[in-house]
């Protein structure tokens, strides 16, 4: 099968601040619902910025170790139900893309109090405990890490393998909280992406997980086709975006789909709020697609969900599953007076917009210049 | 025939060279000095592994005669930095893979440590704000060498070197790249040192340049060793009777009994060099350069990973030799 057709998606799972599924995050993104919140894990005095998209899972005493494995094994077991996958996966790959990895649990750890091992830092183990899966892989690819496994995922197929288990997850660290925190000067109300007033980003957390299969079965129609996925590095600078590196992605993802600008009806932004990426993501957006892009609709999905970092590139593409089955995009929050650079893109705001949606494109940048951009096709 | 070795670089303790690493040991012997190796300039902000990830890379692109020039950097600030060296084929056709499992912990712990203890953020340098994010080495490898291919941080516990080498593979059969740097990089530090229990973990790093065989062919790179018949399974056992025939040398994960593969002569480099965690398939690979160098046959397997792990993965070396001639030794 050429990568043109597209890989089948046969399942989907998902969970984050706003949803425990991809049904109930894509219905709370198209009520507008934040899931922003007083910080539920960490001590809120010691921060200026005291707000964060956490999933609300702890029960009230204080923090707990586990908690992105848990979410990542709550993803991955809603996919292979949808699926209709044996929870037995054996040597069937599980490729996780991750941030921050288990580092909350090291975090607490490190201050005492609890136990940990080395064998819980990867995903592997609980991966082999829940599942029985053998053939499993942690990438920590920062924020593109989801999107990145998806690339790594599609070569596998390519070179045969039948079923691939694709998943994001992150859960927030108390050092990237702290560090972002002591960086700014003035901590972000929200997440305002592409919005002249933006003030940067806030961390949120959660997991997605999607089922690739070599051919489709015919008696069980998933949402959707994985048509291509491009992945490059700047090489350039370990915070600073370089548009042109990422316009190069977008244009290989475009080649790998054998699609053109025109083709695409939907693009789910990296949209994090930060001055850099959402002026560099608009600059290499009109690079490719140019202006004014007439026919695509943009959303950016961060400003209800946090930045769910690893897990982001696959929650976008999920959401944008969801957008094409049901017509429907979900709006930007937060974007009162758009950048100049995409002060002609058509970002969907305030409410969600009815479009009839055939191709997505979901974009997923991170630290250190690693781009991943995804062309993703509705059920047709 | 998926892969050839075309490059190798090393940043161990009492091992100048790839030969050395299956006759010396890291005992009595004088840590690494990045700044020596590869420069002053540059290294202040960074952590340990990823200092130690850049000498083995660069040595090892060296090596592959993928880049001239010792790559110190000669200028800081705006935007890439310029570096003493030149990349003699296109940016976007060099992947790096990097694996470390314990690279960025020290920084992690010593940021949270500090606000629980000041009750704040106040105290925290904001030198650690990269470190943060595990993939800071990658990151780091790809900025400093120009490399624009895909960049792809592995933390896989212990078979993350292995599986390292076997996604350089994928990237090259899937066309996403036409060489590929793979480097295993771990830290000795107080946090590495509590969490795995052991005094003297490793404190270095080890590098390979991987290409297709007709990529090798067409630039006339050295082959120091072939790749093939990579496998990820449930325990030792299992990985043994996966990769299939009889070796004549393998590279032994730490612990193996002795009734598994019998009679075929064993290296177990953590015990000369210490626990390598994410480094040590990566240093297994660049062993089997040393044995292929100094004469050995092939096919030699590296395995990591132990029955109470999450799982076992091991991988076929072949000779160079068997590499040009393509007469697939290394599969039973």
């Amino acid at each position: 099968m050429s990568e043109h057709a597209g890989w089948p998606i046969a399942g989907t799972g998902a969970v984050s601040a706003i949803g425990r599924s991809p049904a109930e995050i894509f219905d709370s993104l198209c009520t507008g619902t934040s899931g922003l919140h007083p910080m539920r894990g960490f001590e809120r005095s010691y921060y200026t910025g005291d707000r964060l998209y956490e999933i609300d899972d702890r029960g009230g005493a204080g923090d707990v170790p586990g908690r992105a494995t848990a979410f990542l094994l709550d993803a991955i077991a809603q996919a292979l139900a949808e699926a209709g996958l044996d929870e037995r996966l054996g040597d069937i790959p599980v490729l996780v893309g991750t941030g921050l990895r288990e580092l909350r649990s090291v975090e607490l750890w490190a201050r005492g109090g609890v136990p940990y091992s080395a064998g819980e830092l990867h995903f592997g183990t609980a991966l082999r405990e829940r599942f029985g899966a053998t053939m499993t892989h942690t990438i920590s690819n920062a924020c593109s890490a989801s999107l990145y496994a998806l690339s790594m995922g599609t070569d596998l197929l390519a070179a045969g393998a039948e079923t691939v288990v694709v998943a994001g997850v992150d859960a927030v660290t108390e050092s990237m909280v702290g560090i972002a925190d002591r960086l700014q000067s003035v901590a972000p109300d929200t997440v305002r992406p592409f919005d002249r007033n933006r003030m940067g980003t806030i961390l949120g957390e959660g997991a997605s997980a999607v089922v690739l299969r070599r051919t489709e079965d015919p008696g069980r129609p998933g949402p959707g086709r994985v048509r291509g996925v491009a992945v490059n590095c700047d090489a350039h600078h370990t915070t600073a975006p370089d548009a042109g590196s990422i316009a190069a992605a977008i244009r290989d993802a475009h080649r790998r789909a054998a699609a053109t600008p025109e083709d695409i009806g939907l693009v789910m932004l990296h949209g994090t709020g930060t001055h850099a990426n959402d002026a560099a993501e608009a600059r290499a957006i009109r690079a490719v697609f140019g202006p004014a892009p007439e026919k695509a609709l943009m959303t950016a999905m961060k400003s209800m969900t946090g930045h769910t970092s690893g897990a982001s590139g696959l929650h976008s593409l999920i959401v944008a599953l969801r957008a094409m089955a049901d017509g429907l995009v979900p709006p930007t929050l937060g974007l009162d007076e758009p950048i100049e650079e995409a002060g002609e893109f058509r970002i969907v705001r305030d409410t969600a917009a009815p479009a009839d949606l055939a191709l997505a494109q979901v974009n997923a940048f991170g630290f250190g210049g690693v781009n991943a951009v995804a062309l993703v096709a509705g059920r047709r | 025939m998926s892969a050839v070795v075309t490059g190798v670089g090393l940043a161990v303790p009492g091992a100048p060279a790839a030969t050395d690493l299956t006759t010396h040991t890291a005992e009595g012997a004088a840590p690494v000095d990045p700044a020596a190796r590869i420069g002053k300039k540059g290294l202040r902000y960074l952590d340990q592994a990823t200092r130690l990830a850049l000498c083995a890379a660069r040595d090892a692109l060296n090596a592959a005669g993928l880049m001239t020039g010792d790559a110190r950097l000669t200028a800081t600030g705006g935007g890439a930095p310029a570096v003493a060296a030149e990349l003699l084929v296109p940016a976007e056709s060099v992947a790096v893979v990097v694996s470390s499992n314990f690279g960025n912990l020290d920084s992690v712990c010593e940021v949270a440590t500090t606000i629980a203890a000041d009750g704040g953020t106040r105290l925290l340098s904001p030198v650690y704000a990269p470190r943060l994010s595990s993939n800071v080495t990658a990151s780091e490898v790809a900025i400093r060498f120009g490399l624009r291919g895909p960049n792809l941080m592995v933390c896989n516990g212990p078979t993350s070197g292995l599986d390292a080498v076997h996604w350089a593979t994928v990237l090259l059969s899937g066309g996403r790249a036409r060489h590929v740097l793979v480097v295993g990089a771990e830290p000795a530090n107080d946090v590495v040192r509590r969490l795995t229990g052991h005094e003297h973990p490793l404190d270095g790093a080890a590098a390979l340049v991987l290409e297709t065989p007709a990529a090798a062919a067409e630039r006339d790179a050295p082959v120091l060793a072939g790749l093939d018949g990579y496998v990820r399974t449930g325990g030792l056992a299992g990985c043994i009777s996966a990769l299939g025939g009889v070796p004549r040398a393998w590279l032994a994960p730490r612990y193996a009994p002795a009734d598994v593969l019998p009679g075929v002569p064993r290296h177990d480099l953590e015990d000369r060099w210490g626990p390598a965690s994410g480094a040590l398939g990566v240093l297994q690979c660049a062993a089997a350069v040393g044995h292929f160098a100094a004469g050995g046959s092939g096919p030699v397997y590296a395995v990591a990973g132990t029955d109470t792990d999450d799982a076992v993965a091991g991988l076929v070396l072949t000779a160079p030799g068997g590499v040009v001639t393509g007469n697939g030794v290394g599969r039973a």
